[in-house]
């Protein structure tokens, strides 16, 4: 028996690992390493749009990885069913307000393929007990809502950018200065849904949370959550634990990346959870 | 307990008492001592003064849950926080100005002289000119007197201190004023007790 005192993180990701094998998530090993190009035209889906690149010996351009999600979409099988995997890796990014790179330790999951509503609870549900994993005693809170609805509300807009801005900043009088829809003000505002018919016609978030009710005193919708229509288009989510700054989880439903990366009648969700931090409580 | 980060200064104060007309006092505060940081224990909160430009620094980091900030600060830096209210205090504008004789060249780069890099790169990428920025620390007003620079982008309250260096507002950028942020996560887990204290700041 190996007697190691192990740092909160890396206990941490151990007991993600298990909480995953549980689900039946698969370990997925990567290499560190993906040529320059491939992150080149997906900059705007990395929270860092630097990249630390390096000159193989062929001469390729390489990128030291800055996100696990994009390189597991592009490794996995196209195929009908549901591939489930789970990982925990390091990027290397520039977060932001830092001057120089850092290596990130990142656990996660993504579900890709034919998803059932039954996937989507399930992640959820992953994204719930992970953060109750690693929160020990401490609170935590999954802030949850609907991207769809916000990407519909929102379409043709031309101030788009600035009001999803203060919708994740909960600005409501910056919103009320610009004229922004009143839907927009209202789910801004807290409501959990908006009363207009005009979008009545989705309401995918409820139906997910319809099967999470033993969770309702950790689930919060919150629009604040929606910050980049470009590539999340279902759910997405956040997480939080009392005494950490920032959020450690982060995920949502990608099928427009899908889409864009050639895959264009695969779903996919996932989430990441940032362990670094997890060490201050 | 509830910790605020303050700034420094005559906003500051202006913010300080919105909290005190709403209950929230913290003795001593406004003496003219080194002391930064104060508490009230009956309330379970405390207050600490920082410069103006690092109250978002603070409340992003979460070593304050709440801070008052100028919208000016914010749309520089940018933080990942909730912008929670507009503390309707300490009104100016960020504007464009330059001398009462200039006349802009399109076909030259505008030498912009400001304190705020972000903002006047926004702002001149959104309108799609070409700019060379020069950051100052102060005494903007002297750089296109001197020549240094063809235009500031500054705060501009009364417009005083232009009209003293014959200069004038040309374009204006934004409304400021004092706005309430918060740690996002901090809210998350004390939230009401902030939301209380926004109801009893805007009364």
């Amino acid at each position: 028996m190996l007697n190691l005192r192990l740092r909160p993180e890396e206990k941490a990701a151990l007991n993600l690992r298990a909480l995953y094998e549980d689900y039946h998530y698969k370990y997925y090993r990567m290499s560190r390493f993906e040529e320059y190009d491939f992150y080149a035209d997906k900059k705007d889906f990395l929270t860092s749009k630097r990249i630390l690149t390096f000159t193989d010996t062929n001469g390729r351009l390489m990128a030291l990885r800055p996100d696990v999600t994009l390189s597991i979409i592009k490794h996995s099988r196209v195929f009908d069913g549901i591939q489930k995997f789970y990982y925990d890796e390091k990027v290397y990014r520039v977060p932001k307000n830092a001057n120089n790179f850092q290596e990130i330790s990142q656990s996660g999951i993504e579900c890709i393929g034919n998803l059932t509503l039954e996937n989507l609870r399930e992640v959820v549900e992953l994204a719930i007990l992970s953060l109750k994993t690693i929160a020990g005693e401490h609170k935590y809170i999954l802030d949850i809502a609907d991207a769809g609805i916000i990407a519909e509300i929102l379409r043709g807009s031309e101030n788009k950018q600035e009001i999803l801005k203060c919708l994740a900043e909960k600005n409501i009088h910056e919103l009320q200065n610009m004229n922004a829809p009143e839907e927009i003000i209202s789910l801004a505002e807290g409501e959990e849904k908006i009363s207009s018919t005009k979008y009545n016609t989705f309401y995918f978030l409820d139906e997910i949370l319809e099967g999470l009710k033993k969770y309702h005193d950790v689930i919060r919708v919150d629009y604040s959550v929606v910050n980049n229509l470009n590539y999340y288009n279902g759910i997405v989510f956040r997480g939080f634990i009392e005494g950490i700054p920032e959020s450690v989880l982060s995920g949502g439903q990608y099928d427009t990346m899908m889409r864009l990366m050639g895959r264009k009648d695969a779903k996919a969700i996932g989430f990441a959870v940032y362990l670094d931090e997890i060490g201050r409580l | 307990m509830i910790n605020i980060a303050l700034p420094k200064g005559r906003l500051g104060e202006k913010v300080y008492k919105l909290f005190s007309e709403a209950g929230y006092e913290f003795p001593g505060i406004l003496d003219k001592g080194r002391k930064l940081i104060f508490e009230n224990e009956e309330l379970g909160m405390r207050c600490f003064w920082v410069k103006p430009f690092d109250v978002p620094v603070y409340v992003e980091r979460g070593t304050a849950d709440i801070g008052a900030a100028g919208k000016d600060i914010l749309l520089e830096r940018s933080p990942d926080v909730y912008e929670l209210a507009d503390l309707k205090a300490g009104f100016c504008r960020m504007a464009v100005a330059a001398r009462s004789d200039f006349v802009d060249d399109p076909e030259r780069i505008l030498r912009v002289a400001t304190e705020f890099p972000n903002i006047a790169q926004n702002y001149y990428s959104g309108i799609g000119r070409e700019i060379d920025i020069i950051t100052l620390r102060g005494s903007l007003e002297l750089a296109p007197v001197l020549g240094l620079s063809d235009v500031i982008v500054d705060i501009v309250e009364t417009g005083t201190t232009l009209r003293e260096n014959n200069l004038s507002v040309i374009n204006f950028i934004a409304d400021l004023s004092a706005r309430l942020i918060a740690n996002k996560s901090a809210y998350k887990f004390k939230g009401d007790t902030i939301n209380e204290i926004i109801k009893k700041l805007a009364q």
